[in-house]
């Protein structure tokens, strides 16, 4: 049983179809073996019942016809009985008479015999008949029966007695039938009845008949199935017990119902292959879309575009439209995945990635004689609207760029690489093309100005072009070239295109080996630091040295700070730099003489980072110089990205009690506005204007202005570049006090600073003068 | 009715027969016996119309007489008296007492006769020269039966409903008593007795089987 069962739940099906289909199917058979198994015994019962309802019924009828028939011989006998003549003829004892009666009685009443028995138990009359004893049929007689079966001819038969009354009982008028097959089979068809019958004394019987009660129906089965039934008859003779045998084919009976129960079987086999059928149809209609549908999800799974038909409206309906409108929306997913991931959120420009790849593709599709543009674009001055503006106005201006480009190129592949930078792809340009034509173009259309809270906003963008196939086959050179020859374009001013040449790309090489050069020296201590002496014409004394770093590359020997800061503030190593440069610069203050100060330039860049204060404080600290001996220069450039937060710088470093001057002042924005902001300790005026001292000019105008200005203000003045003895005169005269330059002295290493300091003042100048 | 008409014949019969006892006993002055008998059938019960008689065994030469009527009348379809006890030699009236005609026959070895049909207006009668029983039928009328018992001695009478009779004046001695009834089993519907008769009162009780 329970390996059965174990088999049964093992019967894994790969196809849902098939299971559904055996097991409908297979349900199906077995309800209907049992209905038919059911019904096959219920009908044999039913068949045996009702045969043996039959028999009984049919036994019935037969006693009935039994007693018809002695019935009817009772009234033939009874007519002669009453017959006067014939009771004369008996009263009378007239024997030929008598005799010649009952012979015409025979022919009459369709019987064998017939004969009179006297009352006292004679024969009174035999005619030709042979009964064992007419004795043996007085006592029934006697006792008023008037039919019974009785021996006649050593035969059963079947006999009915008449009383002779004149007027008393002289005797019985008996006729007799032997009960034979014809006699039997002629009272079956008077009703027609499916039965066998005999009748026998007991004593004749079979055993197994014999012991059966009055009635009772046997089962009996020899070559084939049969009903007995026994019942006693009325006997009109002694010690006779007459039987009636009544026998029903129970196969023949049966062997109606057997044809029923064919039918039935080919009905349930016919209905089983209607269901297998049906339930595989079923099964189909049920899984065939489900199939469909883990089809679509394997070949979804695999990346494939799958189109899900709807069919119908049920749930397997609702099933694919629901799988359909998930595909639909994974895919859109999908779609806005792959559009966030190659396009910029905010312009919804296509983004580097996006941009290369249409660059490489249209590269690919390149054909003889025809160039392609490819424009990297910075937009000027996008800092100070983020800064002055805010952000948001910034995305503003930036999505108003975008639309603009969209609007200027629609032909071309337009993206936004990060921050203000775009990039443009021009395709399909001739050879016969103007590039510089396209150029302009492209400019103007960055050209459009820009309202941002009703304010215009004035645009421009540098350009840096690379032509394919002349500048590069390749994308990625294409588009290092490009931003090269931006890089150009925005370091020659603004509002400009600049296009790629191989000389910008050896430039950018030399850049990025002295970049790495210079973290090299910065590690390896590859830069010093020389002074140059500050005097003051008021004390005639050397007030101080500003600290000038010096980068002796190990190949090229001393390089000039105007070739490699503006490369260390673009890589941001102007930081480390400048941190050195002031641990170092208070370092060798901390060996001078008290009152000697040292002046340290500080880079906008610099400026700007949060760890000034932070690091001026440490390298006061290490070297145990005065705040008050170091005094720091910034350039009016500072003022520029925010005024406020420089303000709050400078008024920090103020407070750490360092002092500040404004150095190149005159040359820039030369705003006054910045000397009323912040008090400054010095100003120092640019070596231009101490320059056109030598020529004639307004140039001491300008001095005395500033000079008178600087005093009003309560702030020093200091004239770089000082290198004639004319000018030191003019500056004199028109109240600066301190002065710098080869006048006086170049920069010195620090080993001959001392030597500077312990040397007098006046000699230097007659010296230089 | 019937009953009624039965009752009032009994009551007449039983005047009578106390009449011809009285007679007898007048007749003839010897001590004279009487015996009373009762008749019951195998099952105890009194057996009613029982034809007794006794016959002295010196037999009886004298005149037979009987106080009533030697007629067999049919009224409603019966024969009235059922049963009728007459001397051999007796000739029995048979009235039509009825609307309709009887045919009334005897096949009887003692008289074996029929009269044709007739009416209530018509007289038959018939005479009995043997002794025996006579049974009476209609010919068209099964169900009508009589019996004429033709006796040889004056000691003869039916019992009544109790099954009794009572037979007076007989010579005392031995003697045969007969008993009759249609439905005795016996040869003859006859079962014959001996006895003797002591003076006076003798009882005796007869048992039969009726058929």
């Amino acid at each position: 049983m329970t390996g059965s069962y174990s088999k049964l739940t093992s019967l894994r099906f790969g196809s849902l179809k098939l299971r559904i289909a055996v097991l409908y199917a297979g349900l199906f058979a077995v309800v209907l073996a049992a209905i038919v198994i059911i019904a096959s015994n219920s009908l044999s019962h039913f068949g045996e019942a009702s045969a043996e309802r039959d028999l009984a019924a049919n036994a019935r009828v037969f006693d009935e016809l039994l007693e018809l028939r002695a019935q009817q011989m009772d009234r033939s006998a009874d007519v002669l009985a009453h017959d006067f003549g014939f009771r004369e003829a008996v009263a009378t004892r007239n024997g030929p008479t008598i005799d010649s009666a009952l012979e015409s009685l025979k022919g009459r009443s369709r019987s064998d015999a017939a004969f009179v028995i006297g009352i006292d138990g004679n024969m009174l009359a035999s005619g030709d008949t042979r009964i064992r004893s007419a004795r043996a049929l007085w006592s029934a007689l006697d006792a008023g029966k008037t039919h019974g079966m009785i021996r006649l001819d050593g035969k059963l038969a079947l006999a009915a007695a008449a009383p002779i009354e004149a007027p008393d009982l002289m005797g019985w008028l008996v006729i007799a039938q032997p009960m034979d097959r014809d006699e039997l089979d002629r009272l079956k068809q008077l009703a027609a009845i499916d039965v066998s019958a005999q009748v026998e004394t007991s004593e004749q019987l079979p055993q197994w008949l014999r012991s059966g009660n009055d009635g009772q129906i046997i089962e009996r089965s020899d070559a084939e199935r049969n009903l007995y039934q026994v019942s006693a008859i009325p006997a009109l003779e002694g010690n006779l017990s007459p039987r009636l045998v009544l026998r029903h084919s129970l196969s023949r009976s049966l062997a109606g119902y057997d044809h029923l129960e064919t039918a039935l079987a080919l009905l349930a086999l016919g209905a089983i292959a209607l269901v297998i059928g049906l339930s595989w149809r079923v099964a189909r209609t049920v899984t065939e879309p489900l199939r469909k549908l883990d089809e679509a999800t394997g070949a979804i799974g695999e990346g494939r575009e799958v189109e899900i038909k709807v069919e119908s409206a049920d749930e397997i309906g609702r099933l694919a439209s629901s799988f359909k409108r998930m595909v639909s929306a994974i895919e859109e997913r999908e779609r806005r995945i792959i559009h966030v991931g190659l396009h910029d959120g905010l312009t919804n420009l296509p983004n580097r990635k996006l941009f290369v790849e249409q660059l490489d593709r249209a590269l690919t599709r390149l054909t003889e004689g025809e160039r392609l543009m490819v424009v990297y674009v910075d937009l000027d001055d996008f800092k100070v609207v983020n800064d002055t503006l805010g952000h948001p106005a910034g995305d503003f201006l930036l999505k108003q760029v975008a639309n603009h480009l969209r609007e200027g190129l629609p032909d071309s592949d337009v993206a936004r690489l990060g921050g203000d930078e775009f990039a443009v792809l021009i395709k399909d340009i001739d050879a016969a093309g103007s590039l510089a034509a396209t150029a302009e173009k492209l400019v103007e259309c960055f050209k459009r100005p820009i309202e941002i809270d009703g304010q215009q906003i004035p645009c421009s963008a540098s350009l840096g072009i690379a032509i394919a196939p002349i500048d590069g086959s390749h994308g990625t050179t294409l588009m290092k070239h490009a931003d090269l020859a931006l890089y150009r374009a925005k370091s020659e001013g603004k509002s400009t295109y600049q296009f790629f040449e191989p000389r910008l790309d050896e430039e950018a090489r030399q850049r990025r080996q002295m970049e790495l050069d210079l973290r090299r020296a910065l590690h390896e201590g590859g830069f010093e630091l020389h002074f140059q002496p500050l005097y003051s014409l008021v004390e005639e004394r050397l007030q101080g040295f500003e600290a000038l770093v010096r980068w002796n590359h190990p190949k090229r020997g001393l390089i000039s700070p105007s070739e490699f800061i503006p490369l260390a503030e673009e890589t941001g190593l102007i930081i480390p730099l400048g941190e050195w440069i002031l641990r170092e610069a208070c370092w060798q203050a901390s060996q001078w003489p008290g009152g000697i100060s040292v002046a340290v330039n500080v880079s906008p860049k610099q400026f700007a980072s949060p760890n000034l204060s932070q690091t001026i404080l440490q390298a006061l600290g290490h070297s145990g110089l005065e705040p008050e001996r170091l005094e720091l220069e910034i350039t009016e450039s500072i003022f520029i990205a925010n005024v406020e937060k420089t303000l709050s710088t400078l008024h920090g470093l103020r407070d750490l009690g360092v002092r500040i001057a404004l150095d190149d002042f005159g040359t820039g924005y030369s705003s006054l506005s910045y000397l009323r902001s912040f008090p400054f300790n010095k100003v120092k005026i640019d070596r231009s204007f101490v320059q056109d001292l030598s020529s004639e000019g307004n140039a001491h105008a300008v001095i005395r202005a500033i000079t008178t200005l600087a005093d009003a203000l309560g702030m020093e003045t200091l004239a770089e570049g000082v290198e004639e003895a004319g000018q030191l005169e003019v500056l004199k005269r028109e109240g600066c006090r301190y002065i710098q330059g080869f006048l006086y002295s170049e920069p010195v290493k620090s080993s001959d600073v001392m030597r500077l300091i312990g040397c007098d003042f006046d000699s230097l100048l007659v010296n230089a003068g | 009715m019937r009953v009624i008409h039965k009752h009032r014949s009994f009551v007449i019969a039983a005047l009578l027969s106390l009449f011809v006892g009285a007679w007898n006993t007048a007749a003839y002055a010897a001590p004279d016996a009487n015996l009373r008998v009762q008749v019951v059938d195998q099952n105890g019960a009194p057996v009613r119309d029982a034809v007794i008689e006794v016959m002295p065994a010196s037999g009886w030469t004298g005149p037979i007489r009987f106080s009533w009527p030697m007629a067999m009348a049919q009224r409603n379809q019966q024969f009235v008296p059922h049963t009728l006890i007459v001397a051999k030699g007796s000739t029995v009236a048979f009235p039509n007492l009825d609307q309709v005609r009887h045919s009334i026959y005897s096949f009887s070895k003692a008289a074996r006769f029929t009269i044709n049909l007739y009416g209530r207006e018509q007289n038959r009668t018939h005479t009995f020269p043997i002794a025996g029983t006579v049974a009476l039928g209609c010919n068209i009328h099964d169900q009508m039966r009589g019996y004429i018992r033709v006796v040889e001695t004056p000691f003869a009478a039916k019992t009544d409903s109790n099954g009794m009779v009572r037979l007076t004046g007989m010579p005392a001695g031995s003697a045969t008593m007969t008993v009759w009834h249609p439905d005795l089993r016996a040869p003859d519907n006859v079962m014959a007795r001996k006895l003797t008769l002591a003076a006076d009162d003798n009882a005796q009780k007869l048992t039969v089987q009726l058929r």
